[in-house]
């Protein structure tokens, strides 16, 4: 396996192929994700959504990419009643929880169209992978000690990503529910077919607790593991599978 | 081991069975049954159940524990039980069925699987059914054994899932070390 790792969106992405990939296709998928980077942080003053929540662009002039994101943003909150949000408490619009999975998808088809197989993309704890690298073994760290892994997944064939997103340090990381103080859940897995479905739901089900881990199981095909405060573990059934796979293999 | 309080929790969760093991623990709240054994054993090959039998203990019959039960090494009750009183039986190595628990989406049952003192498998044997409700509630996140969780834990993996705050460097620094160790 090779691997190519660079930084990117203030973290660290990590592209790990079968076989060697050409540095014009890693130019790319660099690309792909620096473009988001560019468009959607708050962090960067000469990105276009900073120069909207400072009120020196209208909404309405915006890019169709940040319409397309900020859309898309509003119908996931309405999925999950609530539970997923775009924006900060102070009205400014925030599409952080959704936009680094866009860009995942974003460069996944970089490497589909560049005909590629066997490839793993990891950007920051989320991970995005190729139908035929769904025998991966993928750890998943532990929140209450970030030092080591919490257990490791082999996941069913018909998942091709995975988010983690945690309620813990950074508090601006997910905006939760105004009924809900301080989320039940340390830290939510959650694997999917696609990389938004899965980073918006493990995001939704930190901001709204266990209504939304019962919304989101039950309505989407997903499987889920959740660390509660305290150490409970929960997990759905294809999760709890995919922990013994790994176990078995280890 | 604390994972004693966390099967107490996963099962009173869905109030349908509870089982002690680790030697010389076994704490099963008032009405909750295990029964043993069914037809499926560990493959560790150990020690088979006796076929056929029904037992039914309740956390108020310790004195029922056999001479080798009594001696075992870590017989003191535990403390934090919640039961109030630990039967010192150490958990005989086999599969076991949950009772049958209706509930308003349908049936469940859980079984767990013992060897060596140690749950090794929780199976669900049946989730609820009952129509359109049956994929809905079968993928009910349930809490699961830590140990469990754990089991996996020393997986070779070639990539690692945290959340984002989980630190970019300490992320890098991991990858940077499955690199080396040519994951």
């Amino acid at each position: 396996m090779t691997r190519v790792h660079w930084e990117t969106m203030g973290t660290v992405v990590s592209l790990l192929t079968a076989a060697r990939i050409e540095d014009a296709v890693i130019a790319e998928v660099r690309s792909a994700l620096a473009k988001v980077d560019a468009r959607f942080s708050l962090y960067r003053p000469d990105s276009e959504l900073t120069r909207i929540a400072a009120g020196e662009l209208r909404l309405e002039h915006a890019s169709p990419e940040l319409l397309d994101a900020y859309a898309a943003a509003l119908e996931w909150r309405t999925l999950t009643d609530g539970a997923f949000t775009a924006h900060r408490p102070d009205g400014v619009i925030d599409l952080s929880g959704i936009v680094k999975a866009m860009a995942m998808r974003d460069a996944a088809e970089v490497l589909r169209a560049a005909g590629e197989e066997n490839w793993m993309l990891g950007v920051g704890g989320d991970l995005l992978w190729s139908p035929d690298a769904s025998d991966h073994t993928i750890g998943i760290v532990d929140p209450d000690d970030r030092r080591r892994l919490l257990t490791a997944v082999r996941l069913d064939a018909s998942r091709l990503a995975l988010a983690t997103s945690g309620s813990a340090e950074r508090g601006e990381h997910i905006w939760n529910l105004p009924d809900l103080a301080v989320s039940p859940f340390t830290q939510v897995t959650v694997a999917a077919g696609d990389i938004v479905t899965a980073d918006v739901l493990a995001t939704a089900i930190v901001a709204g607790g266990e209504q939304t881990l019962d919304l989101a199981s039950a309505h989407w095909n997903i499987d889920v593991l959740a660390v509660a405060r305290g150490g409970t573990i929960r997990a759905t059934p294809g999760m709890r599978e995919a922990i013994a796979r790994a176990a078995a293999a280890a | 081991m604390r994972t004693r309080a966390v099967i107490g929790s996963a099962f009173a969760a869905f109030a349908i069975l509870a089982v002690g093991w680790e030697v010389g623990t076994s704490s099963l709240p008032p009405g909750q049954t295990v029964t043993a054994p069914t037809s499926s054993a560990p493959d560790s090959g150990g020690s088979t159940p006796n076929s056929g039998t029904t037992q039914s203990r309740s956390a108020g019959q310790s004195g029922s524990a056999s001479p080798s039960e009594q001696n075992s090494p870590s017989a003191a009750p535990d403390p934090g039980s919640s039961s109030g009183s630990s039967n010192s039986a150490g958990a005989a190595d086999g599969s076991y069925t949950g009772s049958l628990e209706r509930t308003p989406w349908g049936d469940v049952q859980v079984g767990v699987t013992i060897s060596g003192g140690h749950i090794v498998e929780v199976p669900a044997l049946h989730l609820t059914d009952r129509g359109g409700q049956s994929v809905q509630i079968s993928n009910y996140a349930a809490p699961i054994l830590r140990s469990e969780v754990l089991r996996a834990q020393s997986a070779q993996v070639s990539m690692v899932s945290g959340a984002t705050f989980t630190s970019e460097a300490y992320l890098a620094s991991l990858q940077s070390a499955l690199d080396q160790a040519g994951f």
